[in-house]
């Protein structure tokens, strides 16, 4: 089973979903939760079969698709693609386990799950064209998520943020097609596998063309400023699920992408826009950072944060070296359970008011305690607080990107202090004072129901805080195997300097330096 | 040995656990003994330690298990009980066991009695590792660890305004800070390979001078932020919002210290840079001025403490900074003894006076509460230096180090300061103890605690007493193995008797001032006019600055980037060019009417176009913009039809 299992991991859900259409509604949601388990246990399965010691691609598996073009449908997996597969199938688990009174829920669980094949799809292929048709495949099913379920201005939200993607992700292709014809010109042959891309050394021009042309597909998905305003329509409108879906997994496609495409395909490119890429992750810190503060809507508050946060991830990711590229692959799984489980929270007060407005609330600690301390713990993750799973990527990251520039890691390191600003004022205006309005005299604490989404992500924030290594270790292996990969491909003196040899590291301090 | 450090380390943490679960339910005294009981524990740990290092034993250092490791970076979860960390777990150690006590007497009534134990001991435990820890990276988890219980003792009155708003202005102002810390570490590790103390401390000294005053310069940044140094001060004052045992522990004692403890435990690296290390002294004293003279003038008794304490900071920096780390570390010890029993003191006032903190509308107090003031005023002698108290040792020991390193203007400043410090102190102890009772008027009625606090405050008022005399010699013996063992005697005997002497006097006469203007507690309109007044009893308005040049600009440049920038500039911009697709579509969805005689023209200029365009790419640009003038000309007329 091993062999076919990331086939299986995708296509499972989907099949599933279709047979949900002839499900009964009364057991619908009984149906979804046991898919969505299964497709979790599965992933575990991956989990444990991996081998982090292996260098490269595992449980690979190749189909011609069309042989002509050299177009297969190959899948494969590294730590930096299992973790995040682990993290969809987790979320999408404990979303349609936790899911509330909603209209057309046969509907809902169904698109789901439909939308965990594609995500699962994105983070396992490794042929272009397949990794781009589930990419936009994705797209589908968000679409529908938010205009079906989203609030009075979802129409205009989804179609935002339908055509905004995509508009990014046909630039993209673009830059696909003609890596591809190059692939063709300087070997004869048609390819569209990643890998086989990776051993091309492209001359140093051409890197910086392509490497703008993916850029534009992935900085849109991030989002990156200054394409980051669809996020805040798209947050504000689709219902609870589809915002932690959103923010967990699906705007981890972009900075997945960059480190699976631009860095080793590219790093001449990558050291070339590194400055630039970092100036514009500091805007993205700080930046949406103020305007966090600024909201009054409490779920807009986590929406910006999450843009401030994917800063310190496409920092870290262009630090080219392997502390801060570890760092960054770690906190896009952070960020993921720490954005998703805010998400969950404030889907938890708004199911009870129907109100996000944080004017609406106020001292809530005293008739929520659970729910303020559960809220007081993922503030403080997503504020980076040691021994919590933020802190680790986010250190990790600006400490890798300290070692190309220290005034700009200076900079992007007010994260720490704008962050702990809107976080605070905002935890500060929903829960501490006074308890003013009736409407919040008598509000149920968190359920059961509600416990179920929310304390094993609280568990994953503290346990990987403490132990990272399950974790960090499998993708330190393979951000070696990037890393080095971009050392060896480099051309220019400069990309050689920038990027670290973390072989030639290994040989000269010995790993643990002198215990 | 290595089972006392565990024990000592990790029972806080279990008594905050076991607390925590009963976080949200009502008063259990349980989870107050629970919490002592295991904070003694870790005492008697402690203590076992402080022998085994006191009689020459090994420096117990143990690695618990890896935290991160990535790329060459190796950080492990690992402690060490060295002379500097052992004297920094007896004193968190045994103020803690004497806050815990304690409180359970003061926060008899609170509802939140539980959830107050847990977050104390989660504290004590932040505070372990942040000194047992032996690297950079475990400091700063216990940095911010201390932080955040920090943030949630002082906001722990959640329902009042003026608490919340003191937490966020804490934990934000010190995350100013960390940051400098974070960069000092980033550059540790890029220049030595490493965040342990051992390795790093062992490659400084094959490192420019340059690098190391920067890694130098960002560690004290990260050290003012903890230790309230100017201009990160303000939040010190401010957190005095917090209960009262919290102020002893967190605010005076402890966590305030942390940012000395930094600079003595990084002393290998200070050394090398002494040009950093004397800024370190002259900013410590001017803090230590600055801060006395807002003592001076206010009215909160809790904040004159504060001021107090922030003020000896500066005090323990001049000592650090001029390379007397054991001096600094030495009065760290005893300022935490006679300044939490100042504080706890404080506490048993305010439980009798129904939380006034006016000292103004109190006198004559001593009848009611004979051991409190007691207390107080032993632990104020110790604070003004009088021999043979704690402060005598530690603090007049500082004046000599400035003295002896010919350092004079530090000097006279930390001279001048404390007759300030003698002046304020006894300002209060005669407000609230001495005169007529003015509480009377304001329907008071004053009582002493119960005993049983009373009892736990002793070993503080025991230990501000002798600490000095009795332990001085076996403490440097002990930390100069670890520290630089500099002595500063002042070489003629006639200098030393005259300075000690005098200082002694100076002090004294201020005491006696100090009495006599306060007895009455009269207040002078005439000095409340004065300008320097409303300087010092506005804290030089550097709250206000704070506010009005900082916090409201940024709250207004935030509502720009939201409003402004956000939605009428970036998203216009976005919905602008997907307006220009709507429009021309919407403009130009006439052209394919069906009607076949407007297709027809639409396909002659078509035509037309790729034909000029064809003769143009083969015959020159001229024709081009011929071309373009002719096409032009023709898709107007057309267009003119078309509109008709």
């Amino acid at each position: 089973m091993l062999d076919n299992i990331l086939t299986i991991l995708i296509f499972f859900p989907a099949l599933a979903a279709m047979l949900g259409f002839v499900v009964e509604k009364g057991s619908i949601r009984a149906f979804g939760v046991s898919v969505a388990t299964v497709e979790f246990v599965l992933s575990l399965a991956l989990w444990y079969a991996y081998d982090p010691s292996v260098v490269g691609m595992q449980f690979m598996e190749s189909m011609p698709l069309i042989p002509a073009f050299g177009i297969n449908y190959l899948l494969g997996i590294d730590a930096i693609s299992l973790f995040i597969i682990v993290l969809a199938t987790f979320i999408t688990l404990i979303g349609i386990a936790t899911l509330g009174e909603v209209k057309n829920i046969k509907n809902m669980i169904i698109t789901l799950l439909f939308l965990e094949m594609t995500m699962i799809g994105v983070f396992s292929a490794l042929d272009a064209i397949v990794f781009y048709v589930f990419w936009e495949l994705s797209l589908v099913p968000m679409l529908y998520l938010i205009g079906a379920w989203g609030g009075p201005k979802r129409i205009y939200a989804s179609i935002k943020f339908f055509l905004y993607t995509f508009t990014g992700s046909l630039i993209m292709l673009v830059g696909m097609l003609f890596m591809a014809y190059f692939y063709y010109q300087a070997t004869g042959a048609w390819s569209f596998s990643i890998l086989e891309w990776y051993r091309l050394v492209l001359p140093e021009n051409l890197q910086l063309w392509l490497f703008v042309a993916f850029f534009m597909g992935f900085a849109i998905k991030v989002p990156m400023f200054p394409f980051h305003t669809w996020l805040p329509y798209a947050h504000g409108q689709a219902p609870t699920i589809g915002s932690v879906i959103l923010a967990a997994i699906l705007l981890k496609m972009g900075t997945y992408a960059f480190v699976r495409f631009s860095l080793p395909m590219f790093p001449d490119a990558a050291v070339f826009f590194m400055i630039p890429i970092a100036i514009i992750a500091i805007i993205m810190i700080i930046y949406t950072a103020m305007v966090a503060y600024a909201q009054e809507d409490i779920k807009q508050v986590v929406a910006y944060s999450s843009v401030s946060h994917m800063g310190v991830i496409i920092l870290g990711t262009f630090a080219l070296n392997v502390e801060g590229i570890t760092g960054s692959v770690f906190l896009m799984i952070a960020h993921g359970v720490v954005s998703g489980a805010l998400f969950f929270l404030v889907g938890v007060i708004y199911d009870r008011r129907h109100t996000k407005m944080m004017s609406e609330f106020g001292g809530l600690a005293h008739v929520m305690p659970r729910y303020a301390t559960i809220f007081g713990v993922m503030m403080m993750a997503s504020v980076g607080l040691p021994l919590t799973i933020n802190f680790i990527g986010e250190f990790l990251s600006l400490l890798g990107f300290y070692k190309q520039s220290h005034i700009l890691t200076l900079l992007a390191g007010t994260a720490i202090i704008v962050g702990a600003i809107y976080m605070l004022t905002a935890y500060k205006k929903a829960f501490f004072g006074e308890v003013t309005n009736e409407k919040n005299k008598n509000l149920p604490d968190v359920n059961k129901r509600e416990m179920f989404a929310l304390i094993p992500l609280v568990i994953i924030t503290i346990w990987l805080g403490i132990y990272p290594k399950p974790v960090l270790e499998p993708i330190n292996n393979s951000v070696e195997a990037i890393v080095s990969l971009m050392n060896e491909k480099a051309i220019t003196q400069e990309a050689k300097n920038r990027i670290p040899d973390p072989m030639a590291a290994k040989v000269s301090t010995p790993h643990g330096g002198t215990h | 040995m290595e089972f006392y450090l565990y024990l000592a380390l990790f029972s806080p943490l279990v008594g905050s656990l076991v607390a925590g679960l009963f976080g949200a339910r009502p008063k259990t005294l349980l989870t107050g003994l629970f919490t002592s009981t295991l904070l003694f524990t870790a005492l008697v740990s402690s203590t076992i330690l402080l022998v085994h290092i006191l009689d020459g034993g090994d420096i117990i250092h143990v690695e618990l298990m890896t935290w991160m490791a990535t790329g060459d970076l190796y950080i492990p979860f690992g402690f060490v009980v060295d002379q500097v960390s052992v004297v920094m777990m007896m004193v968190v150690t045994l103020v803690s066991t004497v806050v815990h006590i304690y409180s359970i007497g003061y926060m008899d009534h609170d509802k939140g009695f539980n959830r107050f134990f847990s977050y104390l001991s989660a504290f004590v435990f932040s505070m372990m590792i942040l000194v047992m820890s032996d690297n950079f990276a475990g400091l700063f988890i216990g940095w911010e660890g201390v932080g955040l219980c920090s943030w949630l003792l002082i906001g722990f009155w959640y329902h009042k305004e003026s608490a919340t708003w003191a937490a966020n202005e804490a934990f934000i102002m010190n995350r100013i800070a960390d940051l400098a810390m974070l960069i000092g570490m980033f550059l540790i590790y890029w220049t030595t390979g490493s965040l342990q103390y051992d390795i790093a401390f062992a490659e400084f000294a094959h490192v420019d001078v340059e690098t190391l005053t920067t890694i130098g310069i960002f560690l004290f940044i990260g050290a003012m932020g903890k230790s309230a140094q100017f201009p990160l001060h303000t939040w010190l004052a401010d957190a005095m919002e917090g209960p009262t045992p919290v102020s002893a522990l967190i605010h005076a004692a402890t966590m305030v210290t942390a940012g000395v403890y930094l600079v003595v435990r990084a002393n290998p690296l200070y050394d090398l840079i002494p040009d950093v290390g004397y800024f370190i002294a002259s900013l410590g004293a001017f803090v230590a001025m600055f801060a006395a003279s807002m003592a001076l003038v206010n009215r909160d008794m809790k904040r004159i403490i504060a001021y107090s304490t922030l003020s000896q900071l500066g005090y323990m920096f001049v000592a650090a900074g001029l390379g007397a780390y054991w001096v600094a570390l030495f009065h760290l010890m005893a300022h935490a003894f006679f300044k939490a029993l100042l504080f706890l003191g404080a506490g048993n006032v305010m439980h009798a006076m129904d939380d006034e903190l006016d000292p103004f509308k109190m006198g004559g107090l001593k009848k009611h509460m004979k051991w409190t003031w007691i207390m107080m005023t032993l632990a104020s002698v110790a604070l003004a230096g009088i021999y043979p108290l704690a402060g005598f040792f530690s603090k007049d020991l500082i004046l000599e180090v400035a003295f002896v390193e010919h350092h004079y203007i530090l000097y006279a400043v930390l001279l001048i300061t404390a007759m300030m410090t003698a002046f304020y102190s006894f300002r209060l102890i005669s407000l609230i103890f001495h005169g007529t009772e003015r509480h009377k008027q304001h329907g008071f009625h004053p009582h002493e605690t119960y005993t049983f606090v009373l009892i736990a405050m002793s070993p503080l008022a025991i230990l501000a007493l002798v600490a000095g005399f009795l332990f001085k010699g076996s403490y440097i013996e002990m930390v100069t193995t670890l520290l630089p063992a500099t002595e500063y005697h002042i070489h003629s005997p006639i200098v030393f008797w005259i300075m000690t002497i005098g200082t002694q006097l100076l002090v004294g006469l201020s005491i006696a001032y100090a009495y006599r203007k306060y007895e009455h507690a009269k207040i002078d309109k005439k000095i409340e006019d004065n300008f320097f007044y409303k300087l010092l009893i506005n804290q030089w308005y550097i709250p206000h600055f704070y506010e009005e040049y900082i916090t409201k600009p940024y709250r207004e440049l935030s509502m720009i980037a939201w409003k402004q920038v956000d939605l009428k500039i970036v998203d216009a911009s976005v919905d602008g060019i997907a307006n220009i697709f709507y429009k021309t579509g919407e403009a130009t969805h006439n052209m394919q009417d069906g009607n076949l005689s407007t297709m027809l023209r639409w396909m002659v200029a078509g035509t037309a176009v790729l034909l000029i365009l064809a003769v143009a790419f083969t015959t020159g640009y001229l024709m081009l913009l011929l071309a373009f003038i002719v096409g032009y000309l023709y898709v107007n007329r057309l267009r003119r039809e078309y509109v008709r």
